[in-house]
């Protein structure tokens, strides 16, 4: 599996030469063939910046980009003929049908005439717009509108996608029909650079995130690789029974155990012990044998904290959002 | 990465010969930016309206025109036919250019903008329909429709034919400046179109330099008049003015003259009736000193064309660079 896209120091300042600003710092990050890839970020970090810069309709300040090996600086047209751009707005003509609208973009695309009516065809199935097909393209809905410009960026059957928010500003449901194509298409092989300030629907569908923050690449890796490197205190939480001094013996215990830290009463669940673990499996398993063999203490649950994307964003971004 | 290949030599370009009806055919005939437009511009009734309005108000003018002269004309053997068919084909044409004044800024200040305005700009940047197809595909559709009210008014037109004294010459030179017009004018309101960032702004720049380009030259014209007039004055005067002066002032006033289309229609026409020439003729030079006896003139509608043809080509260019380059 090799890099599909590959961005070098990629910076971009607005404004003149006089006063500008940074919307981009020094992005370097490669992406590989196939991969569902998160670009997570607050709103004003330079997710849109970097993905103008990528579909060749924006300027570097500096730096370099590759997408399917062409240059983003010298050969703009490889570059667009490998990637389909869906933007954080619609861009659709009130005056146009739904099949029309998909027919021009194919033509743009140089799709050959004869072949024009089987894709715009097929990408209406896929999008679950057939029966919306001789409708103006102004009387669909948000979801609609959404599903019909993710099948005009696959006009030209392109192997990269860049989505620009593309769940954003949709009801829950349409969020979970573009959710499901993007399942969909990534079976087909595409790989899928898409952005997002929500981390709950980016969670489940990535295989890589990468977490930018001012312009700043904080953080990119794979979605396990992610939350270990991010976490690597896993947090344990554990009930057992008996009164205040069962707690304090298992606090004892625990306090000589390697690798716990941070051992806590939660306020909210009284009878109820947290602690920080820093080993992997075979270790906390050891933990709890311990705890019950050779202390004698009668647990009744004993659970690994999830680690949701959530925490991850917020440990990743603290401190620079104020 | 970015490695190039080097093994395969780039396949030899056919010649420019070979080459050109296929250019022709991407940028006019299989351009999915003309099919698009014209088919929004003929959907619904907009289209229709605007060309029935545009016949009726052609032929109330003409009708006035006619009767008014058919009826207050006082000759002794009745109304000139031969000067009527004249005048109603020049009323026509006069007419016909201040409609493609007013509709073909209206038609092409919003093709770009437009595109912004509903955020369709960027998407069709990154398709593979290069800049100049889009620029291209834009000015032709537009410029399809007003070419279509040029084309529809003929028959108004050759109502001068059956009155006779309209010769084809007339014809053809009066529907060339019409053309050239419609297509510089298109061409230049589509340039600020990619130029400014709302329709509103384009459409208003694209009408002032319509106004200015026509109505404005007229009054450049008046201001220059006098001083023509004051040098050539000279010649009762005291001091007869330098040749070369002279020379040089009369080029400069009829090029003025010849890049106002009514001017030039008119001048044209006097060129042709008086000269009996459409292309080349001379007067002789109006004062001494000179070692020409003659000064060579052209029919100004031999410098109006080319001049915005050449308009047209630079406001075209630029509009193609303008959508070809990135944002900064
Ligand atoms: N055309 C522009 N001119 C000037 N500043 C801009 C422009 N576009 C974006 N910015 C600035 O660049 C920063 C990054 O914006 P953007 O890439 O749109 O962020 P995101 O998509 O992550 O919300 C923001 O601070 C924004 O104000
Ligand atoms: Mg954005």
């Amino acid at each position: 599996m090799s890099a599909i896209i590959e961005m070098r120091g990629l910076s971009k300042a607005y404004g003149n030469r006089r006063e500008s600003r940074l919307a981009v710092k020094d992005l370097t990050l490669s992406i590989k063939q196939g991969a569902v890839f998160g670009f997570i970020g607050p709103n004003g970090a330079g997710k849109t910046t970097t993905m103008r810069m990528l579909t060749t309709l924006l300027e570097p300040t500096s730096g370099e980009a590759w997408v399917a090996g062409c240059s983003v600086a010298k050969d703009p047209r490889g570059v667009r003929r490998a990637i389909g751009y869906m933007p954080d707005y619609f861009g659709v003509y009130d005056d146009m049908k739904v099949w029309e609208y998909l027919d021009f973009f194919a033509a743009c695309y140089d799709v050959p005439a004869e072949e024009r009516v089987g894709t715009t065809g097929d990408l209406l199935e896929l999008v679950d717009l057939s029966h919306r097909r001789d409708d103006f393209v102004d009387s669909l809905s948000r979801g609609m509108k959404q599903r019909l410009c993710l099948a005009r960026s696959l006009a030209h059957d392109p192997t990269v996608l860049i989505l620009d928010e593309p769940a954003s500003g949709l009801d829950p449901r349409a969020r979970i029909e573009i959710r499901e194509l993007l399942r969909e298409l990534c079976s087909m092989g595409k790989t899928i650079f898409f952005s997002s300030h929500i981390l709950s629907e980016v969670a489940d569908i990535c295989t890589h995130i990468g977490v930018i923050e001012d312009g700043r690449l904080v953080a990119a890796g794979n979605m396990e690789e992610m939350q270990r490197r991010l976490r690597p205190q896993r947090a344990v939480r554990m009930r057992l029974l008996g009164e205040a001094e069962a707690r304090q013996a298992a606090k004892e215990a625990l306090f000589h155990l390697e690798g716990v830290t941070d051992i806590q009463d939660p306020p909210d669940a009284p009878g109820e012990i947290v602690f920080d673990f820093g080993g992997d499996d075979a270790n906390l398993s050891a933990v709890l044998t311990t705890l019950v063999t050779d202390h004698g203490l009668r647990i009744v649950s004993f659970s690994e904290e999830s680690s949701g994307l959530e925490d991850v964003f917020l440990q990743v971004t603290q401190g620079i959002v104020s | 990465m970015g490695s190039t290949a080097t093994g395969a030599r780039p396949a030899k370009r056919p010649r420019l010969w070979k080459r050109l009806p296929g250019a022709f055919s991407r940028q006019l005939l299989d351009n999915p930016v003309v099919r698009k437009e014209l088919r929004g511009r003929m959907r619904g009734r907009r289209a229709f309206v605007v060309l029935t309005a545009y016949l009726l108000f052609l032929s109330c003018f003409t009708s006035v025109l006619y009767y008014t002269y058919a009826t207050s004309a006082e000759q002794p053997y009745g109304p000139d036919s031969y000067l009527i068919g004249k005048i109603v084909f020049g009323g026509v044409v006069g007419a016909q250019i201040l409609l493609v004044i007013f509709i073909t800024p209206a038609f092409t200040a919003g093709t770009i903008s437009g595109e912004r305005e509903r955020q369709t700009y960027d998407l069709l940047r990154t398709t593979l329909l290069s800049a100049s197809r889009l620029v291209t595909g834009k000015l032709a559709s537009a410029l399809s429709y007003v070419v279509l009210l040029i084309v529809a008014a003929v028959p108004l037109e050759s109502m001068a034919f059956l009155l006779g004294g309209v010769a084809l010459e007339e014809v053809v030179i009066s529907q060339l400046i019409l053309l050239v017009t419609a297509v510089a004018l298109g061409a230049v309101s589509t340039y600020l179109s990619s130029r400014m960032r709302t329709t509103l702004t384009a459409t208003v720049i694209s009408y002032a330099f319509a106004f200015l380009s026509t109505a404005g030259l007229p009054l450049l014209f008046m201001i220059f008049l006098p001083i023509l007039g004051f040098v050539s004055g000279g010649l009762y005067g005291v001091q007869e003015p330098h040749w070369l002066v002279v020379v040089t002032l009369i080029y400069i006033g009829g090029f003025l003259l010849a890049i106002n289309p009514f001017s030039a229609l008119i001048a044209s026409e006097l060129v042709l009736v008086e000269e009996q020439t459409v292309f080349f003729f001379s007067v002789a030079m109006p004062v001494s000193g000179s070692p020409y006896s003659q000064i060579w003139l052209v029919s100004p509608w031999l410098i109006y064309v080319p001049f915005f043809a050449l308009v047209a080509l630079l406001a075209y260019w630029l509009t193609v660079r303008r959508v070809r380059r990135r944002q900064r």
